[in-house]
C-alpha cells in the first residue's frame, strides 16, 4: 500500500475549464502538483496546442469541468446547440493523448434566463451533454465521466453557485462546492491508483436482514417494504448494484444453514438469492476460519477481503486473527444501514470503469466451486482436464487495452516477471510491431473466465524474448499454460524465428512458476540481470506436453 | 458592530489566505498583504455572503481598499 500511496503523491493533475476555477486550483494545489493555465477559457486551445504550457507540464490526470451555459454561449436551442457541443467534443477528441487520463464533468445548466425557457429545456440540454460524454467515453478507454451534477444535486442549487462571485470574477461555484469541487477531484485520483477489494463477506441476521433467522413462528426477520424492513430491503438493493459492478459478496454466518437458506431462496423480500453469492460458509465455525477457508476457494489473498457483521465482537476477533481483513464499522440504527454500505463501497471497491469482465465475475467465481466439485469426481487429472472441456481464443489486443493493463498491474501468482506498466506504456508497445502481445480468452463447460492471460514478446533483438507471461489464478493448475506457451512458439515459427527466449524473476509471490520454462523444456542460458533468469528453445522441436486445451482460431 | 464581530470577520479573512492569527489587523491595506490578490478577495467576500451572510454590494466589493473600509461595509449590509 506504501508504495501506491506514493505513486498516487507524484501524480500530475491539470483541472480545465471554460470558467475561473483558480480557487480550486489553489486548493488542489495544498496536496498535489497541478497546472495552472494562464488565464481561463482557452481550454481547447491549451489541449490542442502541442506546444502549450500544459503539454510541457505533462499531466497524469486532466480534469475537465465545463459550465454548459457558457459553453452555449447562452444559444437554448436544442439545434444549434448540438452543434456545439459536438464541436466541443471533436475539438477534444483531435487532442485526446493515449498515455493520459481525462475526466470530464457532466452537465448541470444554469443561467439567468432558465426561468423564463421553456420547461424541461435545462433537462434536454443536460441529457445531450450526458449522451455524447458516455458515447466518448466509451470510445476512448482513458475518459471517464467526472459527476460533478450530482455534486450540486446535493449541496442545493441555492448553496452551490454564487453570483457574486461570478461577476466579480467569473467564479461560478460558490466556496463550499468549490471545497466539494477539490475533494471530488483527489477521490477520483485515490480511486484510480489504489488497489481495490474484491470480496465482501456479509453476516445475515441483523446485517442483511432484522432479527435472527429460524424463529419464524415466533418472531419473523424484518425484511419488507416498509419501516425497519425496508432499510435492509434498501440495503440488499445496494449490494445487489454492487455485485454488478464486479464486487464478489460471500456469506460467512452462524446459522443453521436450513434456516438460512430457507430464507435466502423463498422469503418475498429477498433481493440476493443464493446465486447472487460466490462462496458461503453458513455453520458455527469461528468467522476467522471460514474466511480464511473462502480465500483459499477463490484463490485470494486475504488483502482482497472486506468483511461486514452486526456483532461488535465478531468483528473485532477477525481484525484480530485476520489483521489483513478489512473490517468496517456497523452503523446503530438500520435507516444508516444504505448509506454506510454506499460508503464502504467508495472507499474500497469503487473502479475507475468496469470492464465486462467485472460485470462477470460472480458466474466465475461461483463456477470455481463447481470445478473443485468435478475434480473430486473425475479420477485421473487427464480425464479432469478432459471433462472441462477447456477452450483458448486469442483476441485483438488493441480493442482490449484496458483489460491487459489491468491483468499486467494485478496479477502477483501467475507472473513471470511481475513488470508493471503505465497506461502509456501499454499503449505503446501494442503500437510497436517488434512487440507481440498474445491477449487470450478461457472458457470451459462451467462458464467463460473472460480474458484471462496475456503474454508480450520483444523481437527487438537476436532471438525473441517472452519478457511477459500472466494468467488469472482463476485458471491455474489446469496446464493451460502449456497451450499458450505453444500457441506462442507456433506464432514465433510463423514469423521465421528457429529460437524463442523467456524471462523468470523470482518475486515472493510467483514462486508457483518459478519451475515453469524448465518443465516446458526450456534450458537456462544465463542469468538475467538482478535474481532473473534467461531461458531459450530450439523452436524446430519441441517436447510434448500435457494438457487438454482447443484452440479455437476464430479471432476476437 | 461589536468587537465580537470584527474578530470573526478578520479571523475569516486569515483563514481565506491561509496567513497566521494576528496577520490582519483593522489597519491593513490590501495592497500590503502579498496572499490578498484579486483571486483571494473574490473567495473572501464570497465567505462573507456564505458564512456569515453579510452582502456586501457588488460595485463596492471591487472599490474595497483596507479591513476598516471592509468592516464598515460589512456593517452598513449586515
Amino acid at each position: 500500500m506504501g508504495e501506491n500511496v506514493e505513486k498516487q503523491q507524484k501524480q500530475k493533475l491539470a483541472l480545465l475549464s471554460n470558467v475561473n476555477m483558480n480557487l480550486v486550483i489553489r486548493m488542489l494545489r495544498k496536496q498535489a502538483e497541478v497546472y495552472e493555465a494562464e488565464g481561463y477559457g482557452n481550454e481547447l486551445g491549451i489541449l490542442m496546442n502541442p506546444s502549450s504550457s500544459y503539454h510541457a507540464f505533462e499531466p497524469d490526470i486532466t480534469f475537465l469541468v465545463e459550465d454548459l451555459m457558457e459553453l452555449l454561449e447562452h444559444d437554448l436551442e436544442p439545434e444549434t446547440a448540438v452543434e456545439k457541443m459536438d464541436r466541443w467534443f471533436a475539438c477534444l477528441e483531435s487532442a485526446l493523448l493515449a498515455k493520459e487520463i481525462y475526466y470530464i464533468g457532466d452537465a448541470y445548466l444554469r443561467g439567468p434566463e432558465l426561468p423564463a425557457a421553456d420547461r424541461g429545456r435545462k433537462t434536454a440540454l443536460e441529457g445531450l451533454w450526458q449522451k455524447r460524454l458516455e458515447a466518448f467515453c466509451k470510445a476512448h478507454g482513458n475518459v471517464r465521466i467526472l459527476p460533478c451534477h450530482h455534486m450540486i444535486e446535493t449541496l442545493g442549487e441555492e448553496n452551490a453557485f454564487s453570483p457574486k462571485m461570478w461577476y466579480m470574477g467569473r467564479i461560478l461555484l460558490s466556496n463550499e462546492a468549490q471545497k466539494r469541487l477539490c475533494e471530488l477531484i483527489l477521490d477520483k485520483v485515490r480511486i484510480e491508483y489504489r488497489i481495490p477489494k474484491k470480496v465482501l463477506l456479509l453476516d445475515l441476521d441483523n446485517t442483511l436482514w432484522g432479527g435472527l433467522a429460524g424463529e419464524n413462528e415466533h418472531t419473523p426477520v424484518l425484511l419488507s417494504e416498509e419501516y425497519v424492513g425496508l432499510a435492509y430491503k434498501n440495503l440488499q438493493r445496494l449490494l445487489w448494484q454492487m455485485q454488478r459492478q464486479g464486487v464478489l459478496l460471500g456469506i460467512v454466518s452462524k446459522n443453521n444453514e436450513q434456516d438460512a437458506l430457507e430464507i435466502l431462496e423463498k422469503h418475498p423480500h429477498m433481493v440476493l438469492r443464493p446465486g447472487a453469492f460466490a462462496a458461503r460458509r453458513v455453520n458455527w465455525a469461528p468467522k476467522h476460519e471460514n474466511i480464511r477457508d473462502i480465500a483459499r476457494e477463490l484463490n485470494l489473498g486475504l488483502d482482497s477481503f472486506v468483511f461486514w457483521d452486526d456483532s461488535p465482537a465478531e468483528r473485532q476477533l477477525v481484525k484480530e486473527m485476520l489483521p489483513q481483513v478489512e473490517v468496517p464499522d456497523f452503523p446503530d440504527k438500520p435507516e444508516d444501514l444504505a448509506p454506510a454500505m454506499a460508503e464502504i463501497f467508495r472507499e474500497y471497491f469503487e473502479k475507475p470503469f468496469i470492464t465486462e469482465e467485472d460485470r462477470e465475475k460472480t458466474a466465475q467465481y461461483a463456477a470455481i466451486s463447481e470445478r473443485m466439485r468435478l475434480q473430486e469426481s473425475a479420477g485421473s487429472f487427464e480425464d479432469y482436464l478432459r471433462e472441462l472441456k477447456i477452450v483458448v481464443r486469442r483476441v485483438e489486443p488493441k480493442k482490449h487495452a484496458e483489460r491487459l493493463l489491468q491483468m499486467m498491474n494485478k496479477t502477483n501468482q501467475f507472473n513471470l516477471t511481475t513488470r508493471r506498466y503505465t497506461q502509456a506504456q501499454i499503449a505503446e508497445i501494442l503500437e510497436d510491431p517488434d512487440r507481440c502481445v498474445y491477449l487470450y480468452n478461457v472458457a470451459d463447460r462451467f462458464g467463460d473466465n473472460g480474458i484471462t492471460a496475456a503474454l508480450i514478446a520483444d523481437c527487438r533483438g537476436e532471438v525473441p524474448v517472452v519478457t511477459d507471461f500472466v494468467m488469472s489464478c482463476r485458471i491455474m493448475g489446469r496446464n493451460i499454460e502449456d497451450a499458450l506457451v505453444e500457441d506462442v512458439e507456433k506464432d514465433m515459427r510463423g514469423r521465421g524465428w528457429n529460437r524463442l527466449r523467456a524471462m523468470y524473476v523470482p518475486t515472493a509471490k510467483n514462486v508457483p512458476v518459478s519451475g515453469l520454462y524448465k518443465r516446458l523444456g526450456y534450458a537456462e542460458v544465463e542469468a538475467a540481470g538482478g535474481n532473473g533468469v534467461l531461458y531459450e528453445i530450439g523452436l524446430a522441436k519441441t517436447p510434448e506436453r500435457r494438457y487438454d486445451v482447443r484452440m479455437d482460431e476464430t479471432q476476437g | 458592530m461589536d468587537a465580537g464581530k470584527k474578530r470573526e470577520i478578520i479571523a475569516l479573512i486569515e483563514e481565506a489566505l491561509n496567513v497566521p492569527e494576528g496577520t490582519i489587523t483593522e489597519d491593513t491595506m490590501i495592497a500590503d498583504v502579498e496572499e490578498w490578490d484579486s483571486l483571494a478577495h473574490v473567495m473572501i467576500i464570497g465567505e462573507l455572503e456564505e458564512r456569515l451572510e453579510i452582502s456586501v454590494p457588488l460595485e463596492e466589493a471591487v472599490e474595497l481598499t483596507g479591513v476598516r473600509e471592509l468592516l464598515e461595509k460589512c456593517e452598513e449590509n449586515f
